[in-house]
């Protein structure tokens, strides 16, 4: 059976968020209709919680809670799948000078999977310094739908999937109760477990879906001056 | 539509939207009142002297316009508004039509404590300033 | 990797700034401002039979007051200067006409992150305002962006 993980969010663990994960699975409960999300990956901001356990949770929504991390590195922000002891040993995930190309083959030799997230973000992005440094080796996918992003900035993340073959996926990236699950990622295969998610985005068919309604149009803006003069 | 009890919220419910131009007239002049006058508030010459593309508006002014639109749901019901958290995303820049919205996340009831995420849009849909809000009932 | 820093500046107030006296014209203006029409704010008779029992200021009136001109001397900027990033304000009584403001703050906490603008340091900056029978008004926790 298909599933859809909205595979990047923060919850309060991360310093810029205050949405509490209860709150998180409450709304995608009431919002299921237009949001059809299995659950969601908590990607905490340069940590990885390997004690917390969300099962009463799952079980009161009926939803699927899997555990990631987002790191900063020299390429930009990547959120790491998979994520083991061995790993956090390996790494100081609260450093934010990372080296890119390390981690990623690293990680995929520990067993998980780095992801470049918002490949088209200015500084933290892939594209950006993909213009100035060498392309990393051995990326396997890279977010191209991110809910937090600018005008023009997914553009930029989808020309590099164009031009080096990447896999796609998605996520709300949200920092807000009610931006969670807007965008997502749809798997071909059944997706039950953090080892079924990194042997997906590895190997298997996915896709980034997006969930955001359409937004009715809002009046342009009008210059002062004209306003003055009454126009 | 102001609230009238705690009964009366359910999570899910919104506030607004508020479609508010905010004018450079409007910035300059809330600027001046709480004692900002930095360049950046003032003209687009002042913003660019500073390396900004343009005017811009304070954070603070963001801050109150979530602030009233909690307050204006609020009304005459007797809460209060206890937090107000906010994250200023992207510069806010006046002769710009926003838009000021906002959930009823969560309930708490035991402390009659409502949860509310907040945020200030361009025209692009773009969420300039993001929040949350906590408001109390008697 | 952590930001360099002294650890002896995080929880020390530096400086207690004058009172600041509040009046019913000076909450009008903000008002005005920031376009406010909410009766317990702007009409003294509707204000009284409310909540309160008179007008008060608007809650965002509490981040209007300003550190003294010497706190950033102390507060490490480490590079050019600071944006403002946000802020956590909790409200904990009303501010009324007649009040004396006095506000003390510290450095409650300096971390690094980067984003669209590049590496960032955030300095939190968390100020207690107080009123002239010394009560807390608001706590505001207000982050600083810089740019190292």
């Amino acid at each position: 059976m298909p599933t859809i993980l909205d595979l990047h969010s923060h919850s309060e663990a991360s310093e810029d968020s205050r949405a509490p994960l209860e709150a998180y699975l409450n709304w995608i409960k009431l919002r299921r209709h237009e949001r059809p999300v299995d659950g969601i990956v908590l990607t905490e901001h340069r940590q990885f919680n390997g004690a917390a356990d969300y099962r009463a949770l799952e079980d009161k929504f009926g939803l699927m809670v899997l555990k990631a991390s987002e790191v900063e590195t020299d390429y930009g922000h990547v959120l790491v799948f998979g994520v083991t002891e061995e790993m956090t040993r390996r790494f100081d995930f609260a450093n934010v000078r990372l080296n890119a190309q390390e981690l990623i083959d690293e990680i995929a030799r520990m067993g998980g999977v780095a992801v470049p997230c918002h490949p088209g973000r200015p500084t933290v992005g892939l594209y950006e310094h993909y213009a100035a440094k060498p392309p990393l080796e051995n990326v396997v996918a890279v977010e191209v739908l991110n809910g937090g992003s600018r005008k023009g900035e997914d553009d930029r993340s989808m020309e590099l999937v164009r031009k080096y073959g990447y896999r796609a996926i998605g996520g709300s990236d949200s920092h807000l109760v009610s931006l969670i699950a807007l965008c997502a990622t749809r798997f071909a295969a059944d997706v039950r477990s953090i080892d079924d998610l990194v042997r997906e985005l590895r190997e298997g068919s996915y896709e980034p879906v997006d969930f955001r309604p359409r937004r009715k149009p809002v009046p342009a803006a009008v210059p002062e001056e004209v306003r003055h003069n009454g126009g | 539509m102001p609230i009238t009890s705690l009964d009366s919220v359910n999570v899910g419910d919104t506030l607004g939207p508020q479609e508010i131009y905010l004018s450079k007239d409007q910035v300059r002049n809330y600027a001046r009142t709480c004692g900002m006058e930095a360049p950046r508030f003032m003209d687009d010459e002042g913003a660019r002297a500073e390396g900004l593309p343009g005017m811009i508006a304070p954070g603070n002014m963001s801050l109150g316009l979530l602030s009233r639109l909690v307050t204006d749901w609020i009304g005459m019901s007797g809460a209060r508004l206890a937090r107000l958290g906010t994250t200023y995303r992207q510069p806010v820049q006046p002769d710009h039509t926003l838009t000021v919205s906002g959930f009823v996340t969560h309930i708490e009831p035991g402390e009659k404590r409502v949860e509310i995420d907040v945020w200030i849009e361009n025209e692009d849909a773009e969420r300039l300033v993001i929040g949350t809000a906590s408001v109390l009932f008697p | 990797m952590a930001v360099e820093y002294d650890p002896a500046l995080i929880g020390r107030v530096f400086e207690v700034t004058d009172p600041v006296s509040v009046t019913a014209e000076s909450i009008g203006k903000f008002c005005t401002a920031i376009g406010e029409t909410n009766p317990l704010y702007t009409d003294a008779a509707a204000a009284k039979r409310g909540p309160y029992g008179g007008i008060v200021a608007p809650p965002s009136f509490a981040v209007t007051f300003r550190n003294g001109r010497h706190f950033f001397t102390h507060v490490p900027r480490f590079g050019r200067a600071g944006f403002d990033a946000g802020k956590d304000v909790e409200f904990r009584a009303p501010i009324r006409p007649g009040d004396k403001i006095t506000l003390s703050s510290h450095v409650k906490e300096i971390y690094e992150k980067t984003g669209r603008s590049g590496s960032m340091v955030f300095v939190v900056v968390r100020s207690t305002v107080q009123n002239q029978n010394g009560e807390a008004v608001a706590h505001i926790d207000h982050r600083f962006m810089n740019r190292p």
